[in-house]
């Protein structure tokens, strides 16, 4: 045939796939493989009690991995097959310890014990979520905190048709619920992050402000989405870790309306929301800054009352220098800002520095919803 | 996992008994377990026409349900299936009934099923989720050789007749 001749009609029957595949590089850097580790643990897991294998024993014919125990008791109490493929096993003689897997499984899980602490404790987080009952209460409560919210945020909305987010977010939690999804599930590491601060926190300290970027998700939100991103990153072979990541992500958007939902509660005396616009006439389009926020330009916050007009003015400063990060040139610092009231359209009062914001809604508004206040800047 | 908390246990004052309890709560333990990992399995990556979920705090007793498979006598049919897990699970198959009544050669008037994974082929493999599409199959292809249900048996060769029969059964059953 063709190999007797290999010069002329050189004929190997290759498939098409190699008929067009081209070589890999090969690896000399230091370049890694990145192994989910779902998968990985799905190699790695006895598919009778789905852990991770424990003294690992192998069918002498077909090859298939159990926990000694896990095949011991199947043999036991069933049929006298493979449970994975039916191949007869007539005793545990059909069976070899598989030590080198073990070794392998203690290489890549050193720490087999904290793992398993681990599950354990995913495990009871689940048990916790997914009873009836406390579906039934997280649903009830997710619809009481709605219809809390509610008036205050349809005025929200019809102000500023930008601000769905809040309400999107809250019917998606609120389907998260009755579907099932890991109800109100209990909050691990990083939503601790992602939680606005207590009310206690920003009352001590006049300066915190609590912000909401519009109409882009809060920056709250993508600070618990970077904390599970750099998670993974660093548990390629951990799956306990990425367990977790994987869990936060999943519920991330339920957390983002719960983060949302705790900016609606019912305000405290202390606290006022407020509103930031760029004043209309003076922060047009061709404003450097303006052109620079694009679509992040107005701002929800909530603050204490005692909080000064200086402190918000620095606080925007700080927090719009913030999100611009690279794309405002040096030159333009962002420090003079001019905060204004409207207490009729169309009328800009310039506020003082040292001016509260209690005083501040005392004397112009009157109306019972979010303060809204105008900030201007110009280039120095 | 109400069911591994019983004070009753430890309370046991016989040392023998006490031995045996500990033994089957730690069983017990193993099966809850590996019912929480198929839960979180299917909460994670939920299947098309077939979805579980426990009945109540008791992680030994699911109700599941399972849409009649396309092109079938049975499509846009939901029907709804008690699962109940033995102790020796998932080493001995879980009881499954139908709730929702179903005419099917091989499901009796009380919902019970007769498919050989449930019974002699069980393997400690499946679970759930194995379960319910092996369930879905079977309606779609009935077992005509060994019937439970006579008539269905009989009428299975004449699908549209089946099928009329059929969508009568489930729209006067589906509430009950």
């Amino acid at each position: 045939m063709s190999s007797t001749e290999p010069s002329q009609n050189k004929t190997w029957e290759l498939s098409l796939y190699e008929l067009h595949r081209t070589p890999q590089e090969v690896i000399t850097d230091a370049t890694e493989i990145a192994v989910s580790p779902r998968s990985l643990h799905s190699e790695l897991m006895c598919p009778i009690c789905l852990d991770m294998l424990k003294k690992t024993m192998t069918t002498k014919e077909c090859l298939h991995r159990f926990c000694n125990d896990c095949i011991i008791t199947a043999l036991r109490s069933g049929n006298k097959e493979c449970p994975t493929c039916r191949k007869k096993l007539v005793s545990k003689r059909s069976l070899r310890p598989d030590p080198n897997f073990d070794l392998l499984i203690s290489k890549i899980y050193p720490s087999r014990d904290e793992y398993e602490a681990h599950q354990e404790r995913l495990l009871t987080k689940l048990s916790m979520s997914h009873s009836q009952a406390s579906l039934v209460n997280s649903i009830t409560e997710g619809i009481k905190l709605q219809s809390q919210n509610r008036p205050q945020r349809s005025r929200k909305n019809h102000e500023e048709s930008s601000n769905t987010s809040n309400s999107n977010g809250n019917t998606e939690n609120a389907q998260n619920g009755s579907s099932g999804a890991a109800p109100a599930a209990p909050k691990d590491g990083s939503s601790s992050m992602s939680n606005p601060a207590p009310s206690g926190q920003s009352t001590s300290n006049p300066a915190s402000v609590r912000s909401t970027p519009s109409p882009v998700p809060s920056n709250i939100s993508s600070v618990s989405k970077n904390t599970s991103t750099t998670k993974r990153a660093k548990s390629i072979l951990t799956s306990e870790r990425s367990e977790e990541s994987e869990s936060s992500d999943g519920r991330t958007e339920g957390e983002n309306s719960m983060d949302t939902e705790g900016e609606g509660e019912p305000l405290n005396p202390n606290e006022i929301e407020l509103v930031f616009k760029p004043h209309p006439t003076e922060m047009t389009g061709d404003n450097q800054l303006m052109r620079a926020l694009r679509d992040s330009s107005v701002r929800y916050l909530k603050t204490t009352a005692n909080a000064s007009v200086d402190h918000l003015s620095k606080y925007l400063a700080m927090r719009l220098t913030l999100d611009l990060d690279a794309e405002l040139p040096e030159a333009y610092r962002l420090l003079n800002f001019c905060i204004y009231v409207a207490p009729a359209p169309g009328q800009f009062v310039p506020l003082a520095g040292s001016q509260t914001l209690r005083q501040i809604n005392d004397k112009f508004w009157k109306v019972n919803k979010p303060l809204e206040m105008y900030y201007s800047w110009k280039k120095t | 996992m109400a069911q591994n908390i019983n004070p009753h246990y430890a309370s046991s004052s016989n040392p023998a008994k006490q031995n045996e309890d500990t033994i089957k709560l730690k069983d017990n333990h193993a099966v809850s377990k590996r019912l929480q990992k198929e839960l979180m399995e299917l909460m994670r990556c939920a299947d098309k026409g077939i979805s579980a979920f426990p009945e109540s705090e008791n992680l030994f007793k699911w109700i599941g349900t399972i849409n009649g498979p396309q092109d079938t006598v049975y499509a846009g049919h939901k029907y709804k299936l008690s699962l109940e897990f033995p102790n020796s699970y998932p080493y001995a198959p879980p009881m499954v009934k139908f709730i929702t009544p179903c005419f099917h050669p091989n499901v009796d008037t009380c919902g019970l099923i007769c498919l050989d994974i449930l019974k002699d082929k069980w393997t400690a493999l499946y679970d759930v989720r194995t379960v319910l599409l092996s369930i879905q199959s079977l309606l779609a292809e009935p077992n005509t050789h060994s019937p439970l249900n006579q008539q269905a048996s009989y009428l299975w060769p004449n699908q549209p007749a089946y099928k009329k029969y059929v969508d009568e059964f489930y729209n006067k059953h589906r509430d009950s």
